[in-house]
């Protein structure tokens, strides 16, 4: 398995968000960890060591959650430094970014219709099913499925400019 | 012989491991509203992270779900205390009609809060219908009940015409100038 620079640039954005999902946003250890489950993921496949090249994502998620359970375990072992404070995670969206990214959201937003944030909300926020919305607001199931990929075709579009605006390497 | 229970949790997963993410739109939705909601069991989430860790396609649907909950989450009504004055506005331009959820907010803003002096900026505000009138008079009441009052900042040239057309101006007071409005509530308390 051979990857370009771009394809690993697209893989650590992926793992970088795996990685802030299960340690949390704020860890200043984050990239640490990417690294380290990059390293062993690539030191790997050059050993032939991933015979299905369809497991690979489950190959690297594997890695990547012994790599977290052995930095918690670290972090657990080491006696805590209270005088040492840690320091900060770096900011990964800076301020004007993160204006630029509320305004792009709430542009998206009001293209979509009364309705289908009505629709949006109930799928996503209120964790309603499918067939409690159609219920609901009388839509078909092909009308739901429109509103769902209208909507996302919007935001997707959104989040595709935001990351080429900031540039490969600063994946939030 | 496993217990029943176990058995259950063992088809639900396998059933889980044999889904094409890519085959029902829907279902992928549902399953990363439930991943980015934290509401998906270990083996599930597991099971979607290394699909997405090798999938580009389903990472950026993820990271545009991400960003479409986080803007469905934001408040529709902000709510700001100007000595004493609890200042309600719209977060976006906004239409009070009968299917407006920024009605069912604002109607739950001033209900919920106890606040017993209250203005309402309309400047986002575009238009507005009887539900629209009915909702403001509603809340008026239940400020008024209260020993408040409930009055109105900026609206815009036709909901300032409903307003006038239906009398309702001369219920609630409408003001241009916020310091204007915030003084005319008397003394903060």
């Amino acid at each position: 398995m051979d990857f370009s620079a771009d394809d690993l640039e697209k893989v650590r954005a992926r793992l970088r968000f795996k990685v802030c999902y299960d340690v949390g946003f704020a860890c200043p250890d984050v990239d640490d960890i990417v690294q380290e489950s990059l390293i062993r993921f690539l030191a790997a496949t050059r050993e032939n060591k991933i015979q299905n090249p369809e497991a690979a994502g489950a190959f690297l998620n594997g890695i990547c959650r012994n790599v977290i359970l052995e930095y918690r375990r670290r972090n657990l072992r080491d006696e805590p430094m209270p005088e040492v404070m840690p320091e900060p995670a770096r900011e990964s969206i800076q301020d004007t970014d993160l204006f630029e990214l509320r305004q792009a959201i709430s542009r998206g937003l009001d293209q979509l219709s009364e309705r289908d944030r009505r629709v949006l909300r109930a799928f996503y926020l209120e964790e309603k099913s499918k067939e409690e919305i159609l219920k609901s607001t009388g839509l078909t199931d092909e009308n739901f499925r429109v509103v769902l990929c209208r909507a996302k075709e919007r935001f997707r579009a959104i989040y595709v400019a935001q990351t080429q605006h900031r540039g490969p390497s600063r994946h939030s | 012989m496993w217990p029943r229970r176990n058995i259950a949790a063992l088809r639900v997963t396998l059933s889980y491991m044999s889904v094409d993410f890519h085959e029902d739109p829907v279902r992928r939705e549902q399953t990363i509203a439930r991943y980015l909601g934290r509401r998906l069991g270990a083996d599930q989430a597991g099971q979607w992270e290394s699909h997405y860790l090798s999938c580009q396609d389903c990472f950026e649907e993820m990271r545009a779900s991400e960003w479409l909950i986080r803007g469905l989450g934001e408040p529709v009504v902000e709510r700001k205390l100007v000595n004493g004055v609890a200042v309600l506005q719209f977060a976006r331009g906004t239409q009070l009609l009968a299917a407006s959820l920024e009605l069912t907010e604002l109607s739950k803003a001033i209900h919920m809060e106890s606040d017993r002096k209250v203005l309402i900026d309309l400047s986002t505000v575009s238009r507005i219908d009887s539900t629209g009138l009915g909702v403001l008079m509603q809340c008026y009441c239940h400020a008024v009940k209260n020993d408040g009052a409930l009055k109105l900042l900026r609206p815009d040239a036709p909901v300032r015409r409903v307003l006038n057309m239906t009398k309702i101006d001369l219920v609630l007071q409408t003001f241009e100038d916020e310091a204007a409005a915030i003084e005319s509530f008397g003394p903060s308390a």
